[in-house]
């Protein structure tokens, strides 16, 4: 259930037995820009260290292991045109430890973390600050050297070339963070606060009633708080933007991009997930039989589907001297759904495949959370269990040939050893 | 079927032992949409060299036991995946040091799922042509993990602290190595390796142990197996005069990575099953106390700028070895592997080592020893690993209960000693000039 508390701050319930923890998780939304991402990054970062009350690491620390070992963390990711900064914290439920008052005390401490940071003058503590954005730039810095993570944050520069904003990881950029100073991440700090959207989240064996008195105290500011439209869209372009990378690795990887204009509250949503099971999505796919498998051409060979942005993206992992035989073949994947080559156990195991995972999900508090977070925003697509898998399960093999028709390729990118 | 009730944790566990050995577990788990099934053999990437009482031994491939793995996978009328596709279930494998894991998870058809686990794993089809395939998927992985610095960090570390022992190999070989796999060596592995007796069977989620054990039960009386014999595994004798106390090597990398390591040896092990696990949980507390993020030897390091927060350390004790390692990305390695060391070697006298720290930092392994039984597959995988006897997860928070002081400064003196450590470092690449 959820439970508006003033404009633009919610918290939502999900009372369940099934975990022995309890999940608190808070989450910031803003209009996403290059310039934010990367002060939010650090501000995560300082809120993360210490506070007012707890200067230093170790006194955070020791509070969180007196809590019987309390998870906490931020983190900073990014939907569509979200920016969103993330605060969860996980607690053992009081009934096993037989201390009763454990998630009054989780959310006295993210009142701490939240509304006593460590500022002082309007700006933050000198010596945190500099270390810790010290730490985020070597941070930055090292991203790249997971190649996985490199080629898909090349490929998305790609694709959003010609959008500053869009083509910025939710973390920022380097060159932006070296500029910052402790007193502007105190202006960041005070913007998150009163200007973004907040949604509550607590999973676990509570009562709202319990639940909504312990949330009530924090302290929220009354003000006007920036939404947005949630999805981003832009043009097609009529030409194929390439970008070839060398490293010194041992294994090459080829990234692809492509516009599905496909998004979350459309219909075509469940007849693109069926395409892209199909495509790249499961052990099952195209591209895992006939590139993997069959070719035995690459390591891993898949695809993904962002309905937020309209995207869809091919990953693979493979030597470097087969890139036009597996730029081929995948392409000889995408033509043969496109010609509507899809026989009824593949429909039928793709649709048993997306229904599986779907089950599983509710079985995760924080994909319980990524449900709700989404009803929040987007009132119109909710829907109950059995009407999503309703939507699933009718989806027809010419609906899943008219979205393969549908994607247009617009970015390679390609690393290869030196 | 054996039924235990576990009060503290609010869990019923049921276990059998089945005629041809497999080792069932059931754990019933109300209101979870997901069933778990995890089917794990006692055999790993370091059990190359072996045979059985009496016999003469013998020697395979490096990374054989990852190969197999993968190649189980594969039967004459195709992918394995493709019928777990059409049963709504994911399947996956994985191999580590000394275990080879099959599992899927399904929120239907439980019992056709199941079955396939059973079937797929206990019938192995291998030819030279499809052995041939799989070596150039394997080395695509292989690569892959070569470009990876944790990766190469990892294997650098225990490089040094087992220049002999296979554990300084990576799980799935060489590309040289596994060249020289062929389909008899692997029905060898197999028949060995896979024997119902040297294997457990976990079930996880919403199900009825009496109604799967008997699906279990029937399944395995419809095969023949061989009669049980006892495997014998060869290892080759190190002493710590032999630990490569420190090697280096260059990647492309922005900041040099250290590690620092400490080798275990098994003889200074308690013998008992209960007491080597106090020691495994006394080692981990008294590693927290000493180096955790409550401790003022991290806050001392991390605030000088030798650590951030990509310093970690852990435990690793396993069927055969246990050692630790203490990591991190730092632009002074020399100063972060001397001030670690230090500290270690100086564990009896540090101030750290009190009571008060003692007593919260069980506190902390008790409740994130709650929020990982959240996680059916965790908790499927800490049962299957089997290495405490009669002591499973389900007995640890009585055991961490009933820790002292005392039983973390004895596992101290057991495993922290000076000829015992060694350095690995991960530099960037010279720049060329």
């Amino acid at each position: 259930m959820t439970i508006p508390i003033q404009p633009g701050i919610s918290l939502t319930v999900i009372p369940t037995e099934k975990f022995k923890t309890i999940r608190l998780f808070i989450r910031f939304s803003t209009p996403h820009t290059r310039k934010k991402a990367t002060s939010r990054t650090l501000l995560t970062s300082l809120l993360e260290t210490n506070s007012l009350n707890y200067p230093t690491q170790t006194a955070l620390s020791a509070k969180l292991a007196e809590l019987y070992g309390a998870s906490f963390g931020l983190n900073v990711s990014k939907r569509g045109n979200l920016h969103q900064v993330n605060v969860s914290m996980t607690v053992v439920n009081g009934k096993y430890i037989e201390q009763e008052d454990v998630f009054s005390q989780a959310v006295q401490f993210l009142k701490e973390i939240l509304f006593y940071p460590n500022i002082c003058d309007n700006q933050f503590e000198q010596t945190t600050f500099e270390l810790e954005k010290k730490n985020l730039i070597a941070y930055l810095e090292s991203v790249q050297e997971d190649k996985q993570t490199l080629a898909s944050l090349k490929i998305q520069e790609l694709y959003f070339n010609k959008n500053e904003d869009q083509k910025t990881p939710s973390f920022g950029e380097v060159s932006d963070l070296e500029k910052l100073t402790a007193s502007d991440l105190n202006e960041t700090y005070r913007q998150m606060l009163e200007e973004d959207c907040i949604d509550i989240f607590v999973v676990g064996d509570l009562s709202p009633e319990v639940v909504q008195k312990e949330i009530a105290q924090l302290p929220f500011a009354q003000g006007l708080r920036q939404t947005t439209d949630i999805f981003y869209r832009q043009p097609l372009e009529n030409q194929i933007r390439e970008e070839k990378l060398t490293q010194e690795v041992l294994q090459a990887k080829l990234n692809l991009a492509y516009a599905t204009n496909i998004y979350y509250d459309d219909r075509k949503r469940y007849p693109l997930m069926i395409f892209n099971g199909l495509f790249g999505g499961f052990p099952h796919s195209k591209l895992f039989l006939n590139v993997r498998e069959k070719a035995s051409l690459a390591y891993y060979a898949s695809s993904s589907v962002d309905t937020f942005r309209g995207l869809m993206t091919v990953q693979t992992g493979i030597d470097g001297k087969n890139r036009s035989a597996t730029m081929a073949l995948i392409e000889a994947q995408l033509a043969s759904l496109q010609r509507g080559e899809i026989s009824d156990e593949e429909l039928a195991k793709t649709k048993a495949m997306l229904k599986n995972q779907y089950l599983l999900s509710l079985d995760n508090p924080q994909s319980l959370i990524e449900t709700k977070y989404l009803e929040n925003w987007l009132p119109e697509t909710k829907q109950t269990q059995k009407q999503f898998l309703n939507h699933i399960m009718s989806v027809t093999k010419e609906e899943v040939q008219e979205v393969a028709q549908q994607v247009s390729l617009e970015a390679v990118f390609f690393l290869d050893g030196e | 079927m054996n039924k235990k009730r576990y009060e503290q944790i609010n869990e019923t566990l049921y276990e059998e032992v089945l005629a041809n050995g497999l080792k069932v577990y059931i754990l019933p788990k109300k209101d979870f949409h997901k069933t778990y099934g995890l089917f794990s053999t006692n055999y790993g990437s370091i059990d190359n060299v072996f045979g059985y009482q009496g016999e003469s031994l013998k020697t395979v491939p490096d990374g054989i036991a990852h190969f197999l793995e993968h190649k189980l996978f594969e039967k004459e009328d195709g992918d394995i995946f493709q019928k777990f596709g059409e049963q709504g279930a994911s399947a996956n494998a994985f191999t580590s040091f000394t275990r080879t894991s099959y599992l899927f998870s399904a929120t239907d058809q439980v019992k056709e799922n199941l079955l396939t686990l059973l079937d797929f794993v206990q019938e192995p089809y291998f030819t030279p042509e499809t052995v041939e395939k799989e070596k150039g998927i394997i080395g695509q992985e292989i690569q892959m993990y070569q470009d990876d610095p944790v990766w190469r960090q990892f294997f650098g570390i225990l490089n040094n602290l087992y220049p002999k022992h296979p554990l300084h190999i990576d799980i799935a070989g060489t590309v040289e190595s596994i060249d020289q796999i062929t389909a008899d060596d692997l029905y060898t592995c197999y028949e060995t390796f896979y024997h119902p007796s040297n294997m457990t069977l976990f079930i996880v989620g919403d199900v009825n142990p009496e109604e799967v054990l008997e699906w279990i039960q029937v399944n395995q009386a419809g095969k023949k197996f061989s009669e049980t014999k006892e495997i014998i595994r060869e290892f080759p004798v190190e002493t710590a005069a032999e630990i490569i106390p420190f090697s280096a090597i260059q990647m492309p990398v922005n900041r040099p990575k250290a590690v620092l390591g400490i080798r275990g040896f098994q003889e200074q092990l308690p013998s008992n099953a209960k007491d080597q696990l106090v020691f495994r949980t006394g080692i981990n507390l008294l590693l927290e106390m000493l180096l955790g993020n409550t401790s003022h030897n991290y806050l001392q390091l991390y605030q000088s700028g030798v650590i951030d927060d990509t310093f970690g350390f852990e435990f690793s004790f396993d069927r055969g070895f246990h050692f630790a390692d203490f990591s991190t990305d730092t632009n002074e390695p020399d100063r972060f592997t001397e001030s670690i060391q230090k500290i270690l070697l100086n564990f009896r006298d540090d101030s750290e080592v009190n009571e008060k720290n003692f007593t919260l930092l069980k506190k902390k392994m008790l409740g994130k020893y709650f929020q990982s039984l959240n996680s059916l597959e965790y908790i499927a995988n800490q049962f299957t690993q089997d290495l405490f006897g009669d002591y499973t997860l389900f007995d640890l928070p009585q055991l961490i209960q009933e820790m002292t002081l005392a039983d973390c400064l004895i596992a101290g003196e057991q495993f922290i000693q000076n000829k015992a450590f060694s350095r690995f470092y991960l530099e960037p690449l010279k720049k060329e000039v």
